[in-house]
């Protein structure tokens, strides 16, 4: 029959069938290489709290601060005690040559109670440092 | 012995396989790595010494209390529900020339704070301050 001897004479070489799959693979990798960012993981995973603010960082934070939906809290990714987080924000801020433009990012989980997050704020504010941003994450759709 | 010295039959084509493994390896890789959320900022400057934790006394400033996370808020003890667009307009309207000074009892979650921002913020309000939400209560 004809048509079984063209699908024949194809199979001979066995990659042919392997061509959509790479098409495919090949948009996926496209798609993924330019649509998404690549950064660094956050030590706990944290769920932001949703806003409609779309304000974005102009530069990247001098501190990062993560408290968990478990209160635990990171400095620079370290674990840290409460009490421990001024002492690190004085000798950090001491060792920053632009002082002007230092800030402290605060990446807190949208579920913990702001009485948890007080303390934090307490820290900062007892370093002497008033450049605080708190990440929130855009809120789409239901407006 | 005969010795077989035949070399197999070469293809004409390049195996397609390898590069199959890399490509998923690649795929792997930013499928795994890649966020599509990127984090907003909303800036909460905060007043150097600790005890200036009142801003301005002014008239025009209106303090809004969270006491629970029910989607309502107090203001002059009178509750407002969240989705209560013409109260918060009216409110709005009225004291749209001073600070909107939210504060939080215990218990409140970070996400009720900012649902309570948003909606001043949708409604039109100019200048909303979340930091006295953050203040430590004041120490007797």
């Amino acid at each position: 029959m004809k048509i079984g001897a063209k699908y024949a004479a194809r199979n001979t070489s066995s990659d042919d069938n392997m061509v959509p799959l790479i098409n495919v693979v090949f948009l996926m990798l496209v798609f993924f290489m330019v649509a998404g960012q690549i950064q660094k993981a956050d030590p706990i995973a944290v769920i932001p709290p949703q806003s409609v603010n779309d304000n974005r960082a102009e530069t990247d934070p001098n501190i990062e601060i993560v408290l968990g939906a478990d209160n635990s809290l990171y400095v620079d990714d370290v674990l840290f005690v409460m009490d421990d987080v001024q002492a690190y924000l004085e000798k950090q801020f001491a060792a920053t040559v632009d002082k002007d433009t230092f800030w402290v990012q605060i990446k807190a989980d949208g579920a913990i109670s702001l009485e948890k997050l007080r303390p934090v704020f307490n820290q900062v504010r007892l370093a002497g440092l008033t450049k605080v941003s708190l990440a929130t994450q855009l809120e789409r759709g239901n407006e | 012995m005969p010795l077989n010295l035949s070399q197999p039959k070469r293809k004409n084509a390049i195996s397609l396989t390898p590069l199959i493994d890399v490509v998923f390896i690649l795929l792997l890789f930013f499928m795994l790595t890649s966020t599509f959320v990127p984090w907003r900022l909303v800036d909460t400057p905060l007043s150097v010494a600790a005890d200036q934790q009142k801003p301005l006394e002014e008239k025009a400033n209106l303090i809004l209390t969270l006491k629970h996370n029910d989607d309502q808020v107090w203001v002059n003890d009178q509750v407002i529900r969240f989705s209560d667009q013409s109260r918060f307009h009216a409110l709005i309207e009225e004291h749209n020339e001073g600070v909107f000074i939210i504060q939080a009892d215990a218990g409140v979650t970070l996400q009720t704070l900012m649902h309570l921002a948003d909606r001043l913020k949708l409604n039109g309000a100019k200048t909303v301050s979340i930091a006295n939400a953050f203040a430590m209560p004041e120490t007797k």
